[in-house]
């Protein structure tokens, strides 16, 4: 159908003619579809995010699967991937105003989404929300100025995992975590690597999570943020904490800069402690379960090194995660009831259990305690034993604190494979964090 | 359907304007006939211009907008003018990015042609089962970009994988070739070079076009297979040598889902597979920097613009259209 076969004209004129029948066109579908979607037969939609691993993914189906049971008009919709993917996914969810009605929050996010008005303050939902039994370490722990923008889930503590067996298989004692130093780990890792020619390694690098360094900093009184979200150390500090990175990786003590490179992409599942090949690892107590289940061995969980040798204590509570209700969603107090069950049932909790940290509910904690499983019921007697030392908590991470994630783990490759030295990876730390984080 | 064909007419005597300075070529059919065919392609191209409008136009003048705000995905967003683009000269990250992504471009693509090429020349040769081998080639160019395969190819290279097992039959101990900064990008190189199907079908056509008399001629005067190739399949082929490279240059400026998954989003190890795309995706979803990230997605536009117009100048010196 060639109309006007070598003219130029009359073509010339079309692309009007076709604008607008193809906008008046477009107009008329694009108002059918913008205000049709939601399920009109008396049972609300709501999505529920988190991130997590396997057994994570389970559970938590179960608890919706019981939730749905006892209120018939809610429907819980699962949205999960790994801790890499949540981010992005959230993050790209919530710019199309599509965020999952109820969301895992992560306190080095909070801020970032709840300061921009993308999360709901749960004040105002008290009705639906019981939040009275809340542990008070952690009951203001989601606040942005005073107001609640995210439930702690349970408490947490970082801490290091260390595998019995492989201690044994080395021939090397397990320490004792009440007067150890930062110089014992090195040796105690280095032996481990010598004593099994490197079939077992002493330890995964702890330095791909700031958390571990937080601890490092507070033990001589700093802090990795202060209260005004500037940094809260010195380079100095850091350089140090570098330095016994360096020196692990010279002893051969902790697995070789592109065999970590591995290793964190994998998650704890790849843990050198789930596939047996070391010894030490630095995990946050909940995910004690997870890791010994995949080791199937006895991990214990210790005192950070220098936590009796240094100017004060170092280690600290930290709320898991956070339940958070998304600004948009269009069924507010539902979204509330779902996470009341979260919080407060009890048998939400006796299937969800420490995985997402010692229930914050303290009520619940006490009625699970019996039933946790044999490493979950450790790490309850581990914080339980800590409780005491710990000296102070942490003030909320600033806006961009999520960026530190990517920023250590590219500082932290950059010293492994040589490139820079610990001086160089602490200044170029603090600049790119301060960056982010737009404090100075 | 019969309301809007009584309405038609009405409406063309309402603004005879629109249709008077109209030529026909020719003998034209009837107004009616010409109109109702008009408005029955303009049906059938409607769905992809709704698509033109809303997936492409759209967003695309939109990110030119957020490239002058500092618009953050979530919040409230305000002008801040060319802030954006300035940032850009001191961003050193994004400076790693051009370098990696050049290096992968200007590495890869050669490779891939040639390779396409010589496998292109092979099989011209008439291998019997031609249309099994070409498939088999062409297989890879379809599933190069896809997650399934990025993800094989951690497997393959990583610590543990194929390639160091082989290795170590031969008693090599191997690298982790996708964990290591020496050799992460090489790997991606790799497997954008095994992608060669698609310019390889389109070298076996071009291949195909080529006169077996030139051949023939040649062959009489004494030139051997090297003069041959020189002298008579190159200066053929060149318009498809160029087709192919305008294109591949284009698509390896854009790589990012090989980058992404192989590094599991980081561009590690120490950012030496931080392909521009992945930057930028990094920036944008991220770090709530989608203002930045939408003035990188212009830099690269430019980028591959100007590049282009380049490649399409220089053609005028080397490449031979025949007469």
């Amino acid at each position: 159908m060639r109309a006007h076969p070598g003219n130029g004209r009359p073509q010339a004129r079309r692309p009007h003619r076709l604008l607008s029948v193809a906008a008046g066109v477009g107009a008329v579908v694009m108002a059918a579809t913008a205000c049709g979607g939601s399920g009109e037969d008396g049972v609300v939609e709501l999505r529920f995010s988190w991130w997590g691993a396997d057994d994570r993914h389970e559970t938590t189906q179960q608890v919706i699967e019981m939730f749905e049971a006892e209120n018939p008009d809610i429907q819980i919709t699962a949205e999960y991937t790994d801790w890499s993917g949540y981010w992005d996914r959230l993050a790209t969810s919530t710019a199309a105003g599509d965020a999952p009605d109820i969301m895992t929050q992560e306190e080095r996010y909070l801020r970032e989404y709840g300061d921009r008005g993308a999360l709901l303050n749960l004040d105002e939902y008290g009705e639906q929300l019981d939040l009275s039994n809340i542990d008070p370490l952690v009951a203001e722990s989601g606040d942005l100025d005073g107001q609640t923008y995210g439930v702690a889930t349970g408490v947490n503590a970082y801490a290091i995992l260390a595998d019995t067996q492989a201690f044994e298989e080395a021939g090397v004692e397990m320490p004792d975590d009440d007067s150890w130093t930062w110089d014992d780990y090195v040796e105690i890792a280095t032996q481990i690597s010598e004593a099994t020619d490197g079939e077992i390694v002493g330890t995964q690098s702890m330095a791909y999570n700031e958390s571990g360094f937080q601890i490092f900093a507070r033990q001589r009184g700093e802090n990795l943020y202060n209260e005004d979200g500037s940094l809260g150390f010195s380079q100095e500090t850091m350089e140090e904490w570098y330095s016994i990175t360096e020196e692990l990786l010279e002893n051969g003590a902790q697995p070789s800069a592109a065999e970590s490179v591995e290793i964190e992409a994998g998650g704890p599942d790849q843990s050198v402690l789930s596939t047996n090949q070391g010894a030490m690892a630095h995990f946050w107590t909940n995910q004690l379960g997870g890791i010994s289940a995949s080791s199937g061995g006895d991990i214990e969980l210790l005192r950070y090194p220098g936590e009796t040798t240094n100017e004060r204590t170092g280690m600290y509570f930290k709320p898991a995660m956070f339940y958070s209700v998304s600004a948009d969603t269009e069924h507010p107090e539902e979204a509330a009831r779902f996470v009341d069950f979260l919080l407060n049932s009890e048998e939400a909790a006796e299937l969800i259990l420490a995985d997402r940290g010692l229930p914050a509910n303290v009520e619940v904690r006490e009625q699970i305690l019996g039933s946790l499983p044999d490493a979950d019921a450790r790490s309850a007697e581990f914080l339980a034993e800590i409780e005491d030392t710990i000296v102070d908590g942490n003030p909320p991470p600033p806006i961009g604190a999520g960026q530190v994630v990517d920023i250590i783990a590219r500082v932290t490759d950059d010293m492994a494979f040589g490139e820079i030295g610990p001086d160089q990876a602490a200044e170029r730390f603090m600049s790119e964090v301060e960056e982010a984080t737009g404090g100075a | 359907m019969s309301a809007l064909l009584q309405r038609r007419p009405a409406k063309t005597s309402e603004s005879p304007a629109a249709t008077g300075p109209r030529r026909r070529v020719g003998k034209a059919p009837t107004p009616g006939k010409q109109r109702r065919e008009n408005l029955a392609a303009y049906g059938f191209l409607t769905p992809w211009f709704i698509g033109l409008v809303c997936i492409t136009a759209g967003p695309l003048l939109a990110s030119l907008y957020f490239s002058f705000t500092d618009y953050n995905l979530i919040g409230d967003y305000g002008w801040v003018g060319l802030d954006n683009y300035e940032r850009m000269f001191t961003d050193e990250r994004l400076h790693t990015s051009l370098k990696v992504t050049f290096i992968y471009v200007f590495v890869s693509v050669p490779l891939q042609l040639a390779m396409a090429l010589a496998l292109a020349m092979i099989l011209d040769r008439g291998v019997r089962g031609l249309p099994l081998y070409r498939s088999v080639y062409y297989l890879p160019s379809l599933l190069g970009g896809s997650v399934a395969i990025a993800i094989l190819w951690r497997q393959v290279f990583g610590a543990e994988g194929l390639i160091n097992q082989v290795l170590a039959f031969f008693g090599i101990q191997g690298e982790g070739w996708v964990s290591h900064p020496d050799y992460a990008l090489g790997t991606l190189i790799v497997l954008n070079v095994w992608t060669f199907g698609a310019p390889m079908v389109i070298f076996l056509a071009g291949l195909r076009q080529i006169p077996a008399m030139y051949y023939e001629a040649a062959e009489v005067d004494g030139a051997g297979p090297v003069r041959r190739f020189w002298h008579i399949t190159v200066p053929m082929l060149t318009p498809i040598i160029f087709f192919n490279m305008v294109l591949q240059f284009i698509n390896a400026f854009q790589t990012f889902t090989q980058a992404f998954i192989v590094s599991s989003g980081t561009g590690g190890p120490s950012d030496s597979t931080l392909f521009y795309t992945l930057y930028l995706y990094q920036r944008g979803f991220g770090d709530f920097e989608m203002g930045y990230a939408s003035a990188m997605a212009w830099l690269l536009l430019m980028i591959i613009g100007g590049f282009t117009a380049v490649n399409f100048l220089a053609s005028k010196y080397w490449v031979f259209y025949g007469d």
